[in-house]
């Protein structure tokens, strides 16, 4: 098992006021899946993404990872995971402004040890059919490019994990496709997809399906025939 | 590392203008700092300059009141305790140092040329016109050493010296204020009860010389014999062949003058004798002791900057929390952000102070051509230590003044952060 997850709670302490987010969530995720967490907002979707994401840590319950309990790890190794072996896709991309693609890739590169930068970047860049916008400023691009820049930037590293908050809430619905077909894809080459959305259509791209309501898992379906969108090409590659 | 300096370079050309603003307190700092060093090398070789104009490789004896006289005073009366030696040399005239002492010192090895000099005080009167001024005797050696011109004349010799001749050289602000426009030479001064020739002027020398062009340059002998009625010297200068050797030959001056005035104990020395270097050492005292204080100055408009610098940190940490949160989710370590700002808060200082270092070089060697356009001998310079300094100074309020906000923004929360975008 890839990622297990047993009784996860997490509280907000705001001045006494406590808020319960998750209340005792427990997931196995088993490696190469594509697995969509829905449910409306304010359920705790992003908040369990965060969690086994490693960007926040959760109020009790155990969290093992590859077999091992993040509990023990420092914040270093939590630093490492997410550069070594996970990926991040953010709904508002999060590109840094005024900075070419090409940087923006090799960005997660400067604080791994792995060598050769140009050449990874290149080659994740390419992987999500931006090749040939290597220079170009991330203000130069659009949206969907913007997004296939954040893919390339969460693939460069060669993580086993891809999470995806959100990917095309912030694109129109042909860019959307385009990047739900790249996930599709990289799934299929073996990567474990986890992606957070509200929209159904986005979520059926996974071959599995689990809500989350009031910080709780109501439903775990399987999606035996998951949603394939065939690559649209986007018309603003063409322009250089 | 490279990563690093990449990172923050983005950050400080991210907004020029207030990366300007954000460093002009450090610019200050820094260039006032160059400043008081180069100004002051300049002012060194000025000093320099003026001292030599006495004679290079010299050494000055003056006649001092033994500190064993000073202290059996000061046993009588605890107010005079403190009694300053100056104060002590005029109450209480040494007559120890002699013409013959000169001439004893002149056949010391590494010494060149010696003189022998006593100041008087008399009013002059040509004509209408009188003032009261000071009076130097030496004999003729004085014109082989000392680095005064004389403008229009001659000196006057040894013989004239020996004969009691009322011969007199004149320096160049008296001769116009009894003279005026009218050509001295040959005319009849009255110094004192008896009538000088004037033989010669002196060119103005103007500095430290400017003491100079307000006396009256008699023959030793006859200020002694004539005006003091005294046999004893005010102090003597001592030209050196080598300058190196100068503190082995003060040692065998002092042999000299303690054979000739019966002094076993040095405590009961009646005199003292200072090389050139020596001399420099007493100003440079002084000099270090202004610079010291320009620089204590200088650093609070430094510090001043610095925390300008930690403010604009903090504004920038604020503004790039997001970009902290990105940063970190994709697997920055704490210390990985640490370094980045902290190495920007150093590349902005560290720029205050490069430019600093440039505007204070020009603006010191704007004050050398000054200096030299009004004549002052002002060599123009920017020491090396001041630039080590200076980078050193930039550097570590970069360090001291970026750590808090550099610390700040590396513990921030990955989440947290990067939903405050």
């Amino acid at each position: 098992m890839l990622i297990e997850l047993k009784n996860i709670t997490k509280e907000y302490d705001n001045s006494g006021v406590v808020t319960k987010v998750l209340r005792g969530v427990s997931l196995s995720v088993k490696e190469g899946e594509f697995l969509s967490i829905m449910g409306p907002s304010g359920s705790g979707k992003s908040t369990l993404m965060h969690i086994i994401g490693f960007l926040d840590r959760a109020t009790d319950g155990t969290y093992l990872f590859d077999g091992e309990n993040i509990k023990d790890f420092s914040d270093d190794e939590l630093a490492y995971i997410r550069n070594e072996r996970i990926g991040f896709v953010f709904q508002s991309f999060n590109l840094l402004a005024r900075t070419s693609v090409l940087d923006n890739v090799i960005l997660p590169l400067t604080y791994s040890k792995k060598k050769n930068h140009q050449e990874l970047a290149t080659k994740a860049l390419e992987a999500v059919g931006l090749g040939n916008r290597l220079n170009f400023l991330s203000n130069q691009i659009s949206g969907g490019q913007k997004q296939r820049v954040a893919i390339a930037r969460a693939l460069v590293c060669d993580p086993k994990v891809i999470f995806a908050d959100e990917p095309t809430g912030n694109l129109d619905s042909k860019s959307g496709t385009t990047v739900m077909s790249i996930l599709g894809k990289l799934n299929e080459e073996g990567r474990t997809i986890i992606l957070v959305t509200h929209d159904r259509t986005v979520a059926e791209h996974a071959n599995r399906i689990i809500t989350i309501k009031d910080g709780e898992i109501i439903s775990d379906e399987h999606n035996p025939n998951p949603r394939r969108s065939k690559i649209i090409e986007d018309p603003t590659d063409d322009i250089a | 590392m490279k990563s690093y300096f990449l990172q923050a370079i983005r950050g400080i050309t991210h907004n020029k203008s207030r990366t300007f603003l954000t460093t002009l307190g450090i610019m200050i700092g820094i260039g006032t700092v160059i400043m008081v060093f180069s100004t002051g090398e300049g002012f060194k070789s000025y000093i320099n300059s003026q001292i030599e104009m006495f004679g290079t490789n010299t050494i000055t004896i003056e006649t001092v009141v033994p500190a064993s006289t000073k202290t059996r005073d000061a046993g009588d009366k605890a107010d005079n305790a403190n009694m300053d030696n100056n104060v002590a040399n005029r109450a209480i005239p040494i007559k120890t140092f002699k013409n013959k002492d000169i001439q004893d010192i002149k056949n010391v090895a590494n010494v060149k040329n010696a003189y022998g000099s006593a100041f008087g005080q008399e009013v002059v009167t040509y004509k209408d016109n009188s003032k009261t001024t000071l009076i130097l005797g030496a004999d003729a050696s004085r014109f082989e050493i000392d680095k005064g011109v004389i403008e229009f004349g001659r000196p006057y010799t040894n013989e004239e010296n020996s004969s009691l001749a009322q011969v007199a050289i004149l320096g160049h602000t008296l001769a116009e204020d009894l003279f005026g426009d009218s050509d001295p030479l040959g005319e009849l001064v009255r110094v004192g009860n008896y009538n000088f020739e004037v033989i010669g002027v002196y060119e103005p020398r103007g500095g430290l010389g400017s003491f100079d062009d307000e006396q009256i340059f008699i023959p030793i002998t006859t200020l002694q014999k004539k005006i003091l009625g005294t046999d004893y010297l005010g102090y003597g200068i001592v030209e050196l062949i080598d300058g190196d050797k100068a503190d082995s030959t003060s040692l065998d001056i002092q042999d000299v003058l303690r054979r000739n005035h019966d002094i076993d104990d040095p405590l009961k020395d009646d005199f003292s004798i200072k090389t050139q270097e020596q001399n420099m050492e007493t100003f440079n005292v002084i000099l270090s002791a202004t610079t010291f204080l320009l620089i204590a100055i200088a650093l609070i408009s430094l510090v001043v900057g610095g925390v300008g610098v930690m403010n604009i940190m903090y504004v920038v940490v604020t503004e790039r929390i997001g970009e902290i949160g990105l940063k970190k989710a994709l697997g920055a370590r704490n210390k990985d952000i640490l370094y980045e700002f902290l190495i920007e808060a150093i590349l902005l200082t560290l720029l205050g102070g490069i430019v600093g270092i440039i505007s204070g070089s020009m603006l010191s060697f704007g004050v050398a051509k000054l200096a030299q356009n009004f004549g002052f001998a002002w060599k123009f310079s920017v020491p090396i230590y001041g630039i080590i300094l200076s980078i050193s100074i930039s550097t570590m309020i970069g360090i001291v003044f970026g750590v808090f906000p550099a610390k700040n923004a590396s513990k921030l929360n990955p989440i947290e952060a990067l939903n405050k975008e």
